[in-house]
């Protein structure tokens, strides 16, 4: 009997065996899911993602260019109750009449309680091709145009062409966030790449990578950004601009990260393993880019995730300067950028509605990119 | 029978660091024979390592070698059929370059020290493996209960399976248990042992003329040692592969060995048979290793370990004539302290570097 009882625990590995046999990966995973914040902050990264760059068609009731006759809306309110006192399990919007006081020339909007427009999911509206590929006309919410084209919900207001705000949201979180991640992206791939070489080589290599890094350092970082901004030429297509633009954020950013890669590469390059390979025919590159590099990617990816929303305050920063994206092209900065008056702020103050979704998209990048710091080193001994 | 395979000739590596020159090889010469086992013996900092890696053209900044040359007999595969015989001057190679880099681990294999960091972290054993496989392009590993048949060389690239399969078949050979399921283990999964077998397995899975063993068991306990040496030279049977073992461990190499060269200082001063060298030592600092061996039941009661009186020498201050003569119990004034001792021929096959057995 003692020889079974003894051979069962054998059979039926116990949780801890299993985590014994997994890879570096799946001990990452493990460690993150179990720290909340990061977990929230990747879940409303991934909502955001989702929402605002590829499906930001769906979610908005409208397309981004469609203006209306309601200028300077004021946020339309939902309601359940109508003027009556009856209850209605679908919330609905009352159509809405504009005065114009003469005087101030300032707009102002009533209900009219005798319209009642009932607000719909899956609403059919602006057609527009989801993803690029696929055309249809759902919306995720509004009011039936077909039937009341008069009909209109602008839940965070409209701007002075009469565009629903929180569309225009949408539409500017698809550039802004990417922005953030290509030039990212574009960030690590220099950094890492000219880091792993100054680290590896030393000598004269080092010495041209070190410099010109600290020679971007010593610029003042916002002047440098104007200056280069300020170089892209007007008539180029507001595509090329977004892509130059993600290319000067990641030019001066790299540097940093060029510098901490170098410093890993450093002490890794001591470890024996790397006169194994060496020692087994690997070449420079492949000792470099193969043995190398993935010993500093966990540290690489948390400083890129903590250095997104860097990117994308620049980008907010140089577009509300009026030197980074301009209309047509919508982003958060630009957006800003439309808020940004004193008149803005006194008649349509529904336009900052902008600034929690920047600065919700900023704390979510810090929670995850906390999480990852802790869950990369899931050997630590926290 | 005995046919050259790596001729080390008038070797001198040479340190430029901040305090002078240091020569941690100085005027080495030693050849290592097709199929046998060269042992080289010396305390640390003696130049051994540097040996080793100068043969791999893989000597560390600020080192170089200044003099010398180190002769490479190789033996071209054609066709798995004619041998065609190259020689290849090694220190003449570009260090960087293609040549080089096919003989390191295709040709030339090496195993280190420490085996705890010598397996790159994010790897498996089994990426490990065919990652030197895949370097060298060869499909290595005869297959199972073929060993017989002519080895397997196939320029090819290997499919995902075939390269797993022999991985696997590698692991088996360095008697790794389970070797289904480590090659899919982490270097954080395996023991000290396993990684030394792991290191092993992948110097051997291109089936190398020659193994350059630097202090494989120096970081493993005693019985893990025993194993390790008993699979280098089970492997080194079936594949007549030679062996340059490196080690400060008598005990070790008198099991290895079918030659030994003993270093001071960078310098070769005695080499012999296995047999010769331990009993009949010419040199005053061999003689004087081997008395500190401890062995037991010969020992009497207060006595104490013998050990070699005074320390090694500042490398930046070497002493004149014989590098030896401030520790010497032989010293004789006025000649070993003037006189650089050469390279003498005692016994058949057995050189030593010596005034005592010189005429001067």
């Amino acid at each position: 009997m003692a020889v079974v009882e003894q051979a069962q625990p054998m059979t039926t590995p116990s949780a801890k065996q299993k985590q014994v046999g997994q890879s570096y990966w799946s001990l990452v995973w493990w460690k993150f899911k179990r720290n909340r914040t990061a977990l929230i902050g990747g879940i409303i990264l991934a909502t955001f993602y989702l929402s605002f760059v590829f499906i930001p068609e769906f979610i908005s009731p409208y397309a981004l260019e469609n203006t209306s006759e309601y200028a300077e809306a004021s946020p339309t309110r939902l309601h359940f109750v109508d003027a009556e006192g009856n209850f209605h399990a679908r919330p609905f919007v009352y159509g809405m009449e504009q005065k114009v006081d003469f005087v101030t020339r300032s707009r102002t909007y009533a209900e009219d309680t005798t319209r009642m427009y009932p607000i719909y999911f899956f609403v059919r509206g602006d057609p527009y091709k989801l993803l690029g590929l696929i055309p249809t006309d759902l919306h995720l919410y509004g009011v039936d145009q077909k039937s009341n084209p008069e009909a209109i919900v602008l839940l965070m207001g409209s701007d002075a062409l009469g565009r629903d705000w929180f569309t225009r949201i949408m539409y500017g979180g698809r550039l802004s966030l990417t922005i953030g991640l290509i030039g990212q992206i574009m960030t690590i791939v220099f950094g890492t790449v000219l880091g792993v070489m100054s680290g590896f080589y030393g000598g004269a290599v080092d010495q041209v990578i070190q410099r010109s890094t600290e020679f971007l350092n010593a610029f003042p970082q916002i002047p440098l950004f104007m200056a280069l901004a300020a170089a892209i030429p007007t008539f180029w297509s507001p595509l090329a601009v977004f892509f130059i633009l993600s290319i000067i954020l990641s030019f001066v950013g790299w540097g940093g990260l060029a510098r901490q890669v170098r410093g890993l590469i450093l002490s890794l390059r001591e470890r024996e393993y790397v006169l194994a390979a060496k020692s087994a025919g690997a070449s420079d590159g492949r000792i470099m880019f193969r043995h190398l590099l993935p010993g500093t990617m966990s540290h690489v990816i948390v400083i890129a995730t903590l250095a997104i929303p860097g990117m994308i305050l620049a980008e907010t920063a140089l577009s509300w300067l009026g030197l980074g994206l301009r209309p047509p092209l919508t982003s958060w900065g630009v957006l800003l950028f439309d808020a940004a008056t004193v008149r803005a702020i006194h008649n349509t103050p529904w336009e900052l509605w902008t600034v929690p979704f920047i600065i919700v998209t900023v704390l979510a990048y810090n929670m995850l990119g906390d999480g990852l710091r802790d869950a990369l080193d899931p050997y630590g001994s926290r | 029978m005995n046919e050259p395979l790596i001729e080390v000739k008038d070797l001198r590596v040479e340190f430029d660091v901040r305090d002078g020159i240091v020569k941690a090889v100085d005027g080495l010469n030693l050849t290592i024979q097709r199929g046998k086992t060269l042992g080289v013996i010396g305390e640390s900092g003696c130049g051994k390592s540097m040996t080793a890696r100068a043969i791999l053209n893989m000597i560390p900044k600020p080192g170089k070698i200044t003099q010398g040359k180190i002769i490479y007999h190789r033996r071209m595969q054609n066709n798995g059929q004619s041998q065609l015989d190259d020689i290849v001057e090694l220190t003449e190679l570009d260090p960087d370059g293609k040549v080089i880099r096919e003989i390191r681990g295709g040709e030339i294999g090496m195993i280190f020290q420490e085996p705890m960091s010598s397996l790159t972290p994010v790897y498996t054993a089994g990426i490990h493996i065919n990652e030197a496989v895949s370097l060298h392009h060869l499909t290595p590993v005869r297959k199972v209960g073929d060993q017989i048949a002519e080895q397997v060389l196939a320029h090819r690239a290997v499919t995902k399976g075939e390269a797993r399969e022999i991985a696997i078949e590698m692991l088996r050979r360095v008697g790794i248990p389970k070797p289904t399921q480590r090659v899919d283990s982490y270097p954080h999964q395996l023991s000290g042992g396993q990684r030394q077998r792991v290191m092993i397995a992948i110097a051997l899975s291109c089936e190398p003329a020659m193994l350059i063993a630097d202090e494989p068991t120096t970081a493993l306990d005693v019985s893990i040692e025993a194993q390790i040496l008993d699979i280098m030279r089970e492997l080194q049977e079936s594949v007549n592969m030679a062996i340059l073992f490196i080690t400060h461990n008598l005990g070790v190499i008198a099991s290895m060995a079918d030659e030994i060269v003993v270093m001071y200082m960078g310098k070769a001063v005695e080499q012999a048979k296995l047999v010769e060298l331990f009993k009949n030592p010419k040199h005053p600092y061999t003689q004087a290793l081997l008395r500190s061996i401890p062995q037991l039941g010969k020992k009497e009661k207060g006595q104490r370990l013998a050990s070699i009186s005074g320390m090694t020498p500042d490398p930046f201050n070497l002493p004149t004539g014989c590098v030896f003569h401030p520790r010497c119990p032989m010293f004789m004034p006025g000649k070993c302290d003037k006189i650089v001792p050469s390279w003498t021929k005692v016994d058949e096959e057995h050189w030593v570097s010596c005034l005592l057995y010189e005429e001067v």
